[in-house]
């Protein structure tokens, strides 16, 4: 634990308890859409979901990438991860992004996969305001990670045809927001 | 349907395998089946056994996130609350 930084985020006005909770939560719906999202990528297959699968391994690989960034943060703010996996699985901030009863229905697939992204964008938003001008580099992180998930909500969204598409998929290396938090 | 005060609620907190109820706008929901409220807590920050009205503006969504679930009762006021 780094003690003057708790410290200095207590200070600040902001529940370091609930925060770190929320962020184990995080780090879980993290790790568990990783897993998830191997199962729902190996399903893409036929015309229509091979489309699809560049996008998904995207953001399968990304949400790893939040989860390793999530990791320090909650152990400097004296936080830590349950022992027992199946806990932890248990009390991620997002219901599990499971694979539709039909797996050759693409289109649910994707519903599957929007819905995660949304309950992403929600919850980093809601870290964003706990800790907006009080925990600096929660805050840095958690946006870092937003940035990464609405992109990730737009990916899905229109291939939904929700809307026009402002979006390519990503160019260069991914997290491209989140990866200084990685080195 | 069922009348319930706030300090009836409060038994409904989800913890110890007891059911999962929030108030909102005067109407009781049950949450108990959903993964959002295992143990009685949401996001770590709502409490089962509670109104949510007030709290629900700092939540990141609407009110469609407690209206989806069936509801179970009344919120009314009892005999020392107001
Ligand atoms: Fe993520
Ligand atoms: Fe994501």
């Amino acid at each position: 634990m780094a003690k003057v930084t708790r410290e200095m985020v207590e200070r600040a006005g902001v529940d370091v308890e609930k925060l770190v909770e929320l962020l184990v939560k995080n780090a879980a719906a993290e790790l568990t859409t990783y897993y998830y999202y191997t199962i729902l990528r190996v399903n893409l297959i036929g015309l229509q979901g091979e489309s699809l699968k560049e996008i998904a391994e995207v953001a399968r690989i990304e949400d790893r990438n939040h989860f390793e960034a999530l990791i320090p943060r909650i152990y400097e703010l004296g936080g830590r991860l349950p022992d027992d996996m199946k806990v932890f699985h248990d009390m991620s901030a997002c219901p599990p992004a499971r694979l539709p009863k039909d797996p050759t229905d693409v289109n649910a697939i994707l519903k599957v996969l929007v819905e995660a992204e949304r309950c992403a964008v929600r919850g980093y938003t809601q870290i964003c305001n706990m800790t907006a001008g009080k925990d600096h580099r929660t805050y840095d992180l958690a946006l870092a990670i937003l940035n990464e998930e609405i992109e990730h909500e737009s990916w899905f969204s229109e291939f939904l045809g929700e809307g026009p598409s402002g979006h390519f998929m990503r160019r260069g290396e991914s997290s491209p927001f989140v990866s200084k938090f990685l080195r | 349907m069922r009348a319930l005060t706030i300090s009836e609620l409060k038994q409904y907190d989800g913890r110890g395998g007891r059911p999962a109820y929030v108030a909102y706008r005067g109407k009781v929901y049950d949450v108990s089946q959903s993964f959002l409220w295992k143990g009685g807590t949401h996001q770590a920050l709502h409490d089962a056994g509670r109104d949510l009205t007030a709290e629900i503006n700092d939540a990141p969504h609407g009110d469609e996130f407690i209206t989806r679930f069936p509801v179970v009762g009344e919120l009314i006021e009892g005999p020392n609350e107001s």
